[in-house]
């Protein structure tokens, strides 16, 4: 490493300090080897500030703007939502339940010591057996089970075409 | 009037949602950054790649960025980690860049100039050809010295290395590109005679 072009850069630069400045400002002046070597990378540095940036294709700002766009579109939705929002939602219902139990329960009279005597209410329920016989029956277990069958091929359809993409 | 803004107003406007405001920076930024990942891929494809990457990744962080730096700075840091992981994946064997026999190689590669075209060649020609044959490292630290108007420490910033480290090796990168250059510059000088 040539301490001279060390010092000269550093020098060029603006890299030293007040007194070196001063002492290389000197030996440029006064010595020869400086003052040449000085004029070159003086005429070096100049060049290199110059240098040219390379151009990047026209569409470049375009192509990035798309690919974040498409970046954006893909994100899933529930990454775009605040948490936030859930959690509060949750709060309110929790809170809600919690305050519905506490009144209940501040509405029972604890005291009641004797044995309780429930009886429901007599109830007929209707004959169904009808319902689950007869042509009607059997039309509607067969449409139910093409149904069932269009559905399922559709989705396996829809989930083998997402694993080739 | 957006390309006034500086980049800190721009990047406000991005993060409250404005996409054209990033579309600003992209342009104000673009040439820059893509000759800088240029200097790393020696590919126009692979630079272009690169570049885009780096802004693509530069906004998924933005909301990140902290102006304790210049965002110029933090860009380039993305470059270099972004340029460095791509010729990592590329298996580049950047040592045979500088090689000896890649530069004759380079050098005794049939001129496409007849002598009418050479007139036109100027000193930037050589000096961008020259600078292709740098090391990847040498090449980086010139033109963000000299393009990227950072200083030593924000250079050392951006490549995660120390300022006093970005001295000697810009020190030495100006002296490879001198030999290059004028190494360049005597071959053509012996095909005019």
């Amino acid at each position: 490493m040539s301490s001279i072009e060390e010092k000269l850069w550093n020098y060029i630069d603006g890299n030293c300090n007040a007194d070196e400045q001063q002492a290389i400002s000197l030996l440029i002046e006064r010595d020869e080897i400086y003052r040449r070597k000085y004029k070159e990378l003086l005429a070096l540095n100049a060049e290199f500030s110059a240098m040219e940036l390379d151009e990047p294709p026209m569409a470049f700002t375009y192509n990035v703007m798309e690919q974040i766009r498409a970046e954006v579109a893909l994100k899933p939705l529930k990454t775009t939502i605040d948490t936030r929002i859930f959690k509060g939602i949750a709060a309110f219902f929790i809170m809600s339940i919690v305050a519905l139990i506490i009144f209940a329960l501040s509405q029972v009279d604890w005291s009641a010591g004797q044995a309780v005597n429930f009886k429901l209410p007599e109830y007929k329920m209707p004959d169904t057996a009808g319902l689950f016989s007869g042509p009607a029956f059997e039309i509607f277990l067969f449409f139910d089970v093409v149904l069932g069958l269009y559905l399922s091929d559709a989705w396996l359809r829809r989930k083998k075409a997402v694993k080739a993409v | 009037m957006q390309s006034k803004l500086t980049d800190i107003e721009l990047i406000e406007q991005t993060l409250a949602g404005n996409q054209s405001a990033y579309a600003d920076l992209v342009r104000r930024h673009q040439r820059f950054i893509f000759t800088l990942a240029l200097r790393f891929t020696k590919s126009r494809e692979d630079a272009e790649e690169v570049a885009q990457d780096c802004f693509v990744k530069a906004y998924r962080s933005l909301s990140g960025y902290q102006a304790q730096s210049k965002f110029s700075t933090w860009l380039y840091s993305i470059v270099y980690t972004t340029a460095m992981t791509h010729l990592r994946k590329k298996r580049l064997d950047t040592d045979s860049i500088d090689d000896e026999a890649t530069f004759i190689q380079i050098e005794n590669k049939p001129s496409g100039y007849d002598a009418d075209n050479v007139e036109n060649k100027s000193r930037s020609y050589y000096l961008n050809k020259a600078i292709e044959q740098l090391l990847p490292d040498d090449a980086t630290i010139i033109t963000l010295f000299y393009k990227g108007e950072q200083s030593l420490d924000e250079i050392a910033q951006a490549l995660g290395i120390e300022a006093n480290t970005v001295k000697v090796k810009l020190f030495r990168a100006r002296q490879r590109l001198k030999e290059k250059l004028e190494r360049s510059l005597k071959h053509e000088a012996k095909e005019l005679i």
